[in-house]
């Protein structure tokens, strides 16, 4: 059914155009539309101000945010690989103090809400990054990064172990009252152990998946083509990881998952949604197409008035089979 | 900063493996200056997954056009060197920070290494729209790789080949060593990195400023990612992209 027969009732007179309703609520945030933009991809939300109407978008989840500043990873920390990107950025980031300076302020001036991402070493990290940022006013909600896989302790440390992510989600939610997504990792045997323990432990939704541990080698110099010789694998190359994952969290636990990993198209975005997400990030495919996302949400809202679908959160009963 | 569908106009092969793309540059996507890049996506799809950056070779904003010169390495330059005029480029810039003109009194000397020559032409062009003379060194492994059709005409063009195959024998460091000592030169440069820390060297020793562009893998091109970390002598890292690509070549750490 085509978009023009899709506003048509049976009988061929004209009706109101079918305007489904986009927006998705994440525990007590209301996001105007399922599509984000991923941790680490666009920054504060200033780089790419010239390129995107960020506010067109439901979320922005911020680069990680970590007590100290922190200066990254050696380079090279970049390496394409076939359809993805190996990356070991290392979570650089000016610091919890210089955040809340010179990036909070903008970010809470948003329509578009923004989440920030918090990383940490201890539990006690993770904790004082959203307390500082509360006692600061505060943002619409936090993503805990328990799955960098580009850092030494803490980040995928907390992430593979089910009782770690339920010490750090519980003693955040003690934190904020405001809506606390964590980011799982799928360097796991079984990703559903992760996001039980975040649910049981108070979290609003879950994010996966988080990248891939993943290394290249160049033949030419015998060498890793990263510094820290492994990274995390982002991009098309992990979809159908990310595909399964949220498949299997979403009939494992009653919260929101909120699918990423390899979303180029809204074709992508959709394979998300009726796999069980209710919501999504673009991440690597912004550094390919800036308006990604945007276009990701256009193509979402087609699918939606061609196949007449009210809700977001409707989509996922739609999968077959 | 713009991204824009643009017009490929001519792509010829300038010396083995390099090709000079000329592409419509309207005014409203902005004047790049010398030493400023964009970035390209090669093709529609995930492979090539990332845009990839080049530095302007040229532009004529009368014309509205400008260029940009490639050296066939990987699936993304072998796209590009493919690529016939008509067809559509899809652009995104100017980005990053561009070389600051030399202090009256000192004497610009451009170094380009192999497939640094395109910033350090864009470069030699404003000198000389400017008024201001400069010497031109290109360094390059061989005769067939030195785009001898975009040499810079005019006085102060020199070329070194590692084999002797095109001018002397030797590195463009060479070249820049065997200047005068008490001369007041300010160096500007884009190559590879041997040739980046030999004129770090020489610029220490002699007192002379370098401002170098540097070259690092990108993922976003505009400051988004921390992917492009250039690592300073005294620790941390600036992102090529937008800091730099041209930064107080003193500061980085080249080995």
């Amino acid at each position: 059914m085509g978009l023009n027969e899709a506003t048509r009732a049976p009988g061929g007179a004209a009706q109101e155009p079918f305007a489904p309703d986009l927006s998705v609520r994440i525990g007590p945030l209301v996001l105007a539309n399922p599509v984000g933009v991923a941790s680490g991809t666009f920054g504060y939300g200033e780089e790419y101000a010239a390129l995107l109407d960020l506010d067109t978008l439901g979320a922005l989840y911020t680069k990680a945010v970590t007590v100290e500043p922190r200066a990254g990873n050696p380079a090279p920390r970049l390496a394409e690989t076939p359809s993805g990107l190996l990356n070991s950025i290392g979570l650089a980031n000016p610091g919890l103090e210089a955040f809340i300076r010179d990036k909070l302020p903008a970010l809470r001036a948003r329509r578009c809400a923004a989440l920030v991402n918090v990383a940490g070493a201890t539990v006690d990290d993770y904790v004082r990054v959203v307390e500082g940022i509360e006692a600061a006013g505060g943002v619409d909600g936090y993503e805990l990064n328990v799955s960098c896989p580009n850092v030494k302790s803490g980040g995928m440390a907390f992430g593979t172990d089910p009782a770690l992510v339920a010490l750090v989600t519980e003693s955040v939610r003690r934190a904020t009252k405001r809506t606390l997504v964590v980011k799982l990792s799928p360097n796991v045997t079984d990703i559903r152990e992760t996001a039980r323990a975040a649910e049981g432990a108070g979290a609003d939704a879950v994010s996966a998946i988080n990248t891939l541990v993943g290394m290249a080698i160049d033949v030419k110099a015998r060498r890793p083509r990263l510094a820290m010789k492994t990274g995390g694998l982002s991009g098309p190359a992990v979809k159908p990881v990310g595909v399964a994952a949220v498949y299997r969290i979403s009939r494992a636990v009653k919260i929101p998952v909120i699918g990423l990993g390899g979303i180029m198209t809204a074709e992508d975005a959709l394979e998300y949604l009726l796999a069980g997400a209710d919501a999504v990030q673009v991440g690597t495919a912004t550094f390919a197409d800036p308006g990604a996302a945007f276009h990701v949400l256009e193509g979402i809202e087609a699918w939606m008035r061609e196949h007449r679908v009210a809700r977001v959160s409707d989509i996922k009963g739609l999968l077959e089979g | 900063m713009v991204r824009i569908d643009t017009e490929l106009l001519s792509n010829r092969r300038v010396a083995e493996g390099y090709f000079e793309l000329r592409f419509r540059w309207p005014a409203a996507a902005g004047a790049p200056v010398p030493g400023q890049f964009l970035t390209v996506r090669a093709r529609e799809g995930s492979d090539p997954l990332l845009r990839r950056p080049f530095a302007f070779a040229s532009h004529d904003g009368t014309r509205d056009e400008a260029t940009i010169v490639i050296q066939e390495r990987g699936s993304a330059t072998r796209a590009l060197a493919t690529l016939e005029a008509g067809a559509k480029l899809d652009l995104l810039g100017p980005l990053g920070h561009g070389f600051a003109f030399p202090e009256r009194g000192t004497e610009p000397v451009l170094v380009a290494g192999g497939i640094g020559v395109g910033p350090m032409l864009f470069l030699r062009a404003a000198l000389d729209a400017a008024g201001v003379s400069s010497r031109f060194v290109l360094g390059a492994r061989t005769a067939a790789l030195v785009p001898e059709a975009l040499l810079p005409r005019g006085a102060g063009v020199e070329v070194r080949t590692d084999d002797g195959s095109l001018g002397a024998k030797g590195t463009a460091a060479d070249a820049v060593t065997a200047l005068l000592p008490e001369a007041r030169a300010a160096l500007y440069a884009c190559g590879p990195a041997p040739l980046m820390a030999a004129l770090d060297r020489i610029a220490a020793e002699r007192g002379w400023p370098y401002q170098a562009a540097v070259e690092e893998w990108m993922a976003c091109g505009v400051g988004a990612c921390m992917g492009c970390a250039v690592p300073l002598k005294g620790g941390g890292f600036l992102r090529a992209c937008a800091d730099g690509p041209v930064l107080d070549g003193s500061l980085v750490k080249w080995d």
